[in-house]
């Protein structure tokens, strides 16, 4: 086999690696953009006008009454199956999310990193 | 699997092969568990016979995909819905206006193809969201202000096309009134470019909306007569400054001055949107609750006692939070001349000077700074309202459904449009949530809008109630020429129906267009009432 075509065997096969290994620092870029304007930790402050709230934190602090974290980076009960389904599927107010919008391996990154401290 | 009206399986699936070599297999979604994305989440009719769901999903990443799949449309007969961001909730969301059609994901089309800070525009595709806009413009440090719908996720582009609206100048809060050029992809495939993108070699596409000859822009918006690939908008130089104070007046009947006084402020481009609420109002779900349940019990009040019981509740009848944009010594100055001029015109009215604050705001202060869309930050904490909070705790809704009628922008239109929904609820023995202290939507400048919020539900009982509470509201309504700007599919054709002068003349119009550009009728059929020919209803 001739190097330069075994070198490119060699990058593909990385790059599947790659791309079968979630990334908890792209899925928290992900969570940033797609889920934090509702689920972050950081509510405004001096509100002048309606409510500042953060819709997601605000709406499970509402569900939980402190059982649980309201802020979703501080659960450690969360688990692939029920993260995947509220993402593609919605709950209550929070709408289905599609697929160019967040791809099947991002979410994967998501998974990965709202799981990071699950209790095994 | 949904099959397209009036396309049989086998050229359904031949389409569906066009279009996978059009943008790729990988972005074209036909499996039930990647075509029940593109339900609405918020439907009104979810999990019914009509509920409008897609066929299936195709997502372009250039014009010239669009191309191709318009000119497959046309061979096959298939209808098409694009969407842009697909976050059009409350009017549709990601799914199509007519159930079966395929919807044509415009989200991939998220280049951001020009900003030029000098001349104030910028030139996008669909998919490009405020979020993604207003960090491109934050990145490179550029001294521009967005204006910004309530919910940031949402396309400049999609908003602008069915009418949205922000929060600052009014100049710019009429999102497709501040747009400049466009490109479209026409229903025979052809790439169109309006005003003087029509030029080539021109550089002022951004610049200058009309060209020359028949201005077709607002063609493209709520309507089916093409795919629009590009837009452009003017942007608002960032201002240094920001400035709010709060007006109150004292008794009920103020309104009409008040109204009148901050018309007069925002007519001239002194203030940016106006904030109205009542105190008064705003205590009646909370302490004031018993006494404003006892003024209503015996139906609407007189104005008298209405007057008396303002006086009873030692609250300000009226208050208006006046935003200024500007250079320090500006926005000052014209907070000076609202309260000289308030001051003056209503006897009783109290200032309060509210943030001020220097812009842009630097971008640590960002996530704890309040009222975003005020300040061109695009947000997503509107949605709070709508959310599990801790007046619907246990049985929070699924979706709303809005609807909003435009009215004179009048104290006495206010109140009476106030009535007659009061009136629309009782009649269906629902809760009166109207008393007469009916604060304005101002997102536009001439016109105010009114009118309620229904909740939507995945429970088809439900939703039936819904769907009643909206019509009848939106026929009471109509009856005094209050009809609404902008609605959910459902109840789009009924909306239209009240545009009614001269038979319909304006929607036969419209009809005769369609029929000359998209005579295959794939385009969006049923938008906004307008139907191809083998569809088309009456109009009486």
């Amino acid at each position: 086999m001739r190097p330069a075509v075994l070198l490119l065997l060699l990058v593909g096969f990385g790059n599947c690696l790659l791309a079968q290994t979630p990334s908890e620092t792209n899925g928290k870029a992900v969570f940033d953009k797609w889920c934090a304007p509702c689920h972050g930790a950081v509510a405004p402050k001096n509100v002048m006008f309606g409510n500042g709230a953060l819709a997601g934190t605000s709406a499970l602090a509402v569900k939980y009454k402190g059982k649980l974290p309201a802020v979703l980076e501080q659960r450690t009960d969360l688990t692939p199956v029920m993260i995947k389904r509220v993402v593609r599927y919605g709950l209550f107010g929070m709408p289905i999310t599609r697929k160019t919008e967040v791809s099947d391996a991002e979410l994967e990154d998501v998974v990965a990193y709202l799981t990071r401290n699950r209790k095994k | 699997m949904v099959l397209p009206p009036n396309v049989s399986e086998a050229d359904f699936h031949a389409a569906l092969g066009e279009f996978r070599s059009a943008v790729g297999a990988a972005w074209v979604f036909s499996s039930d568990e990647d075509v029940a994305l593109y339900r609405d989440s918020y439907s009104i009719n979810w999990g019914e016979p009509d509920e409008r769901v897609a066929s299936a999903a195709v997502a372009p990443a250039k014009v010239e995909e669009v191309q191709q799949i318009v000119r497959t449309a046309n061979r096959y007969r298939i209808p098409l819905y694009p969407i842009s961001t697909g976050r059009n909730l409350t009017y549709g969301g990601s799914a199509p206006n007519m159930r079966g059609s395929v919807v044509v994901d415009l989200k991939r089309m998220n280049r951001i193809l020009e900003v030029d800070e000098k001349r104030a525009f910028a030139l996008v595709e669909p998919g490009v969201s405020y979020f993604d806009l207003y960090n491109y413009i934050r990145e490179r440090n550029l001294k521009l202000m967005l204006d910004v719908p309530d919910p940031g996720w949402g396309s400049p582009m999609g908003n602008s096309l069915d009418h949205g609206a922000g929060y600052t100048m009014s100049a710019f809060r009429d999102h497709f009134g501040s747009h400049c050029g466009m490109e479209v992809v026409a229903p025979d495939g052809e790439v169109i470019r309006t005003g003087m993108g029509a030029v080539p070699n021109s550089d002022t596409w951004q610049d200058f909306r009309y060209g020359a000859g028949p201005n077709v822009d607002g063609l493209f918006a709520q309507s089916n007569f093409g795919i629009v690939t590009k837009m452009g908008f003017w942007l608002m130089p960032m201002p240094e400054a920001f400035l709010s104070g709060t007006v109150t007046a004292p008794r009920h009947q103020d309104l009409d001055a008040l109204v009148y006084e901050v018309s007069y402020l925002e007519d001239l481009g002194l203030t940016g949107m106006p904030q109205y609420a009542s105190p008064v109002g705003r205590s009646a779900v909370g302490p004031g609750a018993a006494a404003m349940a006892t003024l209503m019990q015996n139906g609407w009040p007189s104005a008298e006692a209405v007057e008396n019981f303002v006086a009873a509740q030692k609250l300000p009848a009226w208050s208006v939070q006046l935003y200024f944009y500007g250079p320090d010594e500006t926005v000052h100055a014209n907070w000076q001349a609202a309260k000289r001029r308030i001051g003056k015109a209503i006897a009783g009215a109290k200032f309060q000077d509210g943030e001020f604050l220097t812009l842009p705001i630097p971008k640590e202060k960002e996530l704890t700074q309040s009222d975003k869309p005020r300040l061109g930050i695009p947000a997503l904490e509107v949605f709070n309202m709508v959310a599990r909070n801790a007046g619907n705790a246990n049985d929070p809704p699924d979706g709303h459904a809005d609807l909003f009628v435009t009215i004179p922008r009048k104290a006495s239109a206010l109140f009476e449009s106030a009535h007659v929904l009061f009136e629309a609820y009782k009649e269906l023995g629902l809760p009166a949530q109207q008393n007469p202290f009916p604060t304005p939507f101002t997102y536009y400048s001439r016109c105010f809008w009114t009118g309620t919020t229904v909740p939507t539900w995945r429970d088809p009982a439900k939703n039936a109630r819904s769907r009643a509470l909206f019509e009848k509201v939106m026929n009471r309504c109509a009856e005094h020429g209050w009809v609404g700007y902008r609605t959910n599919p459902a109840f789009q054709d009924l909306l239209i129906s009240k545009y009614s002068f001269n038979n319909h003349s304006l929607l036969r119009f419209q009809e005769k267009l369609k029929d000359a550009v998209d005579p295959n009728g794939i385009i969006s059929p049923g938008r906004y009432g307008i139907w191809p020919p083998n569809m088309r209803k009456h109009h009486a």
